[in-house]
């Protein structure tokens, strides 16, 4: 029976507004670093953003490095 | 969640620096590639006032893989953080920092090394940018495949009583079968091997470095202040 209690008591202590965070933070810092190609500053810039290239030039090394497609 | 964000942000700043220190020399020279072909089709020519402004552009860059490795640390961060609460439990018996190299080992060889041994590094010059969306799509599959495989084998691992083994023999089967049925990068690599395979290496070992960072920085973080404790709040 104790058993029983500490399984429920270690299952809702998984905090679920951490994790939904995390996973964004997961998700936006993923595509800021490997992924973006103007899109985020487009939404201050407009167009011009995606000539700047301010982000992809930025984290272009990393790209190459950690292994993400790049040109 | 402070731990895991500064775990992650801290191994993703010394990713950075080992990037910095180890794969720049290669970068160096395959863009040193690229400027030549640059000239020689005309494009651009060779003045000093092209050198001043390359010297410029590569400066950005180079400081920017530091921000961008803690950027991409911090990112990384949080999935270590969200699969490491979520299987704990599973882990095997012993310090925090022993669980904690047990996921990053996990990890790396699920989401980085065997993607990487699919679509490998490649430094610049190599990949043709019509190509990229492609290359993309195949390359966040493959590793979504790979994690996403070894999170449903993590359930047939802990619903097996017996030979638990057989979830890693079916992980291997099943990432064995998703390597071969995926379509291979399609750029031809024109650069020197010698150049693309130590960059390759070069990138295998910062990338590297960065796991094994987190580890070590998560697991004695996690050690000291026992975010799982009762009484914890979701802040720690």
């Amino acid at each position: 029976m104790s058993s029983l209690t500490q399984i429920t008591k270690s299952t809702s202590q998984i905090p679920i507004f951490a994790i939904i965070v995390l996973a964004i933070i997961f998700a936006v810092g993923l595509f800021v670093v490997g992924y973006d190609q103007g899109h985020i500053f487009s939404i201050v810039l407009g167009e011009q953003a995606y000539a700047d290239l301010y982000i992809h030039e930025l984290t272009h090394d990393m790209r190459h490095e950690a292994g993400f497609p790049c040109h | 969640m402070a731990i895991v964000l500064f775990s992650g942000a801290l191994a993703g700043t010394l990713h950075g620096v080992a990037n910095l220190v180890i794969v720049e020399p290669y970068l160096d020279t395959a863009i040193g590639i690229e400027n030549q072909n640059l000239f020689a089709s005309g494009e651009e020519e060779d003045t000093p006032a092209f050198w001043v402004e390359y010297d410029a552009y590569r400066d950005w860059q180079k400081g920017g893989q530091v921000l961008a490795g803690a950027i991409l640390g911090t990112s990384m961060g949080g999935l270590f953080g969200i699969v490491y609460v979520l299987s704990r439990n599973a882990l095997p018996r012993g310090s925090d920092l022993k669980k904690s190299f047990t996921l990053a080992a996990i990890m790396w060889l699920t989401i980085y090394i065997i993607p990487f041994l699919k679509y490998p590094a490649n430094p610049p010059t190599v990949g043709d940018p019509e190509t990229v969306v492609l290359r993309s799509i195949l390359f966040l599959s493959f590793i979504a495949l790979s994690g996403f495989g070894a999170v449903a084998f993590y359930q047939v691992y802990k619903r097996l009583q017996s030979k638990k083994i057989a979830a890693f023999v079916g992980y291997g089967i099943f990432i064995a079968i998703v390597f071969a049925l995926m379509p291979p990068n399609p750029d031809e690599v024109t650069a020197p091997m010698d150049l693309v395979n130590g960059f390759r290496a070069m990138s295998v070992v910062a990338v590297s470095v960065f796991w094994v960072s987190i580890a070590v920085i998560f697991g004695g973080l996690w050690h000291k202040f026992r975010p799982d404790a009762e009484n914890s709040d979701i802040n720690n």
